[in-house]
């Protein structure tokens, strides 16, 4: 263990002038003296107590604020997958691509298209298109008036070729098609309409 | 070889008579069946489509017309199928004509087409099909338009590469002009001179093509 000549105490506390120091003591003393005038013009020292109390009564930052300093600052991501999930997810990924790319629906043939049928009627409970498209069955092709304003609609994919037909309203009124741009007598004393279907290629 | 063909001939008259009586049965007034499948019968033996004849039974059983009329009605479409044959023939169409033309050919006087001009587009477009073009005329002469420059365009525009259901874009484009305020001359003047370029029909949305659907039967008549 170091100790300190005891003329070096004595010379710093004031009880014995520096003449009165051995001249290898004296460095020694001069430089302890210039740390303590150094300390003393720094004032008092803060304690850890009182800077965590002073971090604690400071307010804490705003939710945006909190945000903004995690988005700016560094952050380490590390996924962890089984090679059977990862396999799961690309496949399911891929299915995904392939149904958007589809944009779903019926897959049509080169000789098929679609027929459009749009018909108001406000009052309906049900309405159907019956056809030579459906052997004039009058059930099986329902229209449905989605927005439920009276306009009842369906698209239908067909084979190309040309087709007559007519709305049936409520099950029992057989109406012509007057929007239809062909029409043509049915031999029953009314008129039906006329649809062409052209081939669609998507 | 011959011998099986000939059994084959045979049979196809019975088959064919079966076939369509079966899908007539329940869906027309019982009396009125055996008329109509011997109708159908003689259509097959005279080589004529009867898909045609079948579909006008099937409509008038759906609208709940009487028997009689029902018959009336298939003997009309016998009759116009029987006048279609023979348009066909004396427009030059090689015996024996395609069931497909005959239809088509019924169809276009069906909606008004004058023989004569029937005869001009058969004569003039000497390969099938033709039914996109007797229907684009028919949609020109629906809206007004004379018959003859009508088909004089049509034929222009399949003289100009269009084909099937191109034809029907030569006379949409002419109905525009009509409804920029042009005489049906006129239309049918600056179509001409457009040609072969004459705008296609929009493509379905990918929407309109994802809420379509199915009918549970479809025959093309």
């Amino acid at each position: 263990m170091n100790t300190i000549d005891p003329r070096i105490h004595q010379a710093l506390d004031g009880d014995l002038p520096l003449e009165g120091v051995p001249a290898e003591l004296r460095p020694v003393v001069r430089r302890i003296a210039a740390a303590a005038d150094l300390l003393a013009a720094v004032g008092p020292a803060v304690s850890l107590e009182s800077r965590v109390m002073a971090e604690i009564r400071r307010p804490a930052p705003s939710r945006s604020r909190r945000l903004t300093r995690w988005l700016a600052s560094p952050h380490a991501i590390t996924f962890r997958i089984r090679p059977a999930w990862s396999l799961a997810l690309a496949t399911a990924a891929a299915v995904l691509m392939l149904f958007v790319a589809r944009g779903g629906g019926p897959e049509l043939s080169e000789h098929e298209g679609l027929a459009q049928f749009v018909g108001r009627f406000p009052d309906a409970q049900s309405v159907h298109v019956v056809g030579s498209f459906n052997d004039w069955r009058p059930r099986s092709l329902p229209l449905e008036d989605q927005n439920h304003d009276g306009v009842w609609r369906t698209t239908v994919v067909l084979p190309a070729g040309i087709y007559e037909y007519m709305f049936v309203v409520d099950g029992e009124r057989w109406v012509t098609d007057h929007l239809a741009e062909r029409l043509v007598a049915d031999e029953f004393g009314r008129e039906n309409s006329v649809v062409i279907v052209r081939p669609v290629r998507r | 070889m011959k011998l099986s063909v000939a059994l084959l001939a045979l049979l196809a008259g019975p088959l064919a008579a079966q076939s369509a009586r079966a899908r007539l049965e329940g869906r027309l007034p019982s009396a009125a069946i055996p008329a109509v499948d011997s109708l159908v019968q003689l259509a097959f033996q005279e080589g004529l489509p009867t898909e045609p004849l079948i579909q006008k039974a099937l409509e008038g059983g759906a609208k709940q017309v009487t028997g009689p009329r029902i018959v009336a009605a298939v003997q009309v479409s016998l009759a116009q199928l029987r006048d279609a044959r023979a348009l066909l023939a004396r427009a030059g169409d090689r015996p024996p004509p395609l069931p497909s033309e005959v239809t088509t050919v019924a169809w276009a006087l069906r909606r008004g087409l004058p023989a004569p001009v029937v005869e001009r587009v058969v004569a003039a477009l000497p390969h099938a099909p033709r039914a996109a073009a007797m229907h684009a005329i028919a949609d020109l002469v629906a809206h007004h338009f004379d018959p003859d420059s009508a088909a004089g365009l049509i034929i222009d525009a399949v003289h100009h590469g269009l084909q099937r259901e191109r034809l029907l874009d030569v006379s949409t484009a002419a109905l525009h002009e009509l409804q920029r305020g042009h005489t049906q001359a006129e239309a049918i003047g600056l179509v001409r001179q457009a040609l072969p370029n004459v705008p296609g029909p929009p493509k379905p949305t990918r929407g309109t093509v994802a809420g379509a659907r199915r009918p549970g039967a479809a025959a093309s008549p």
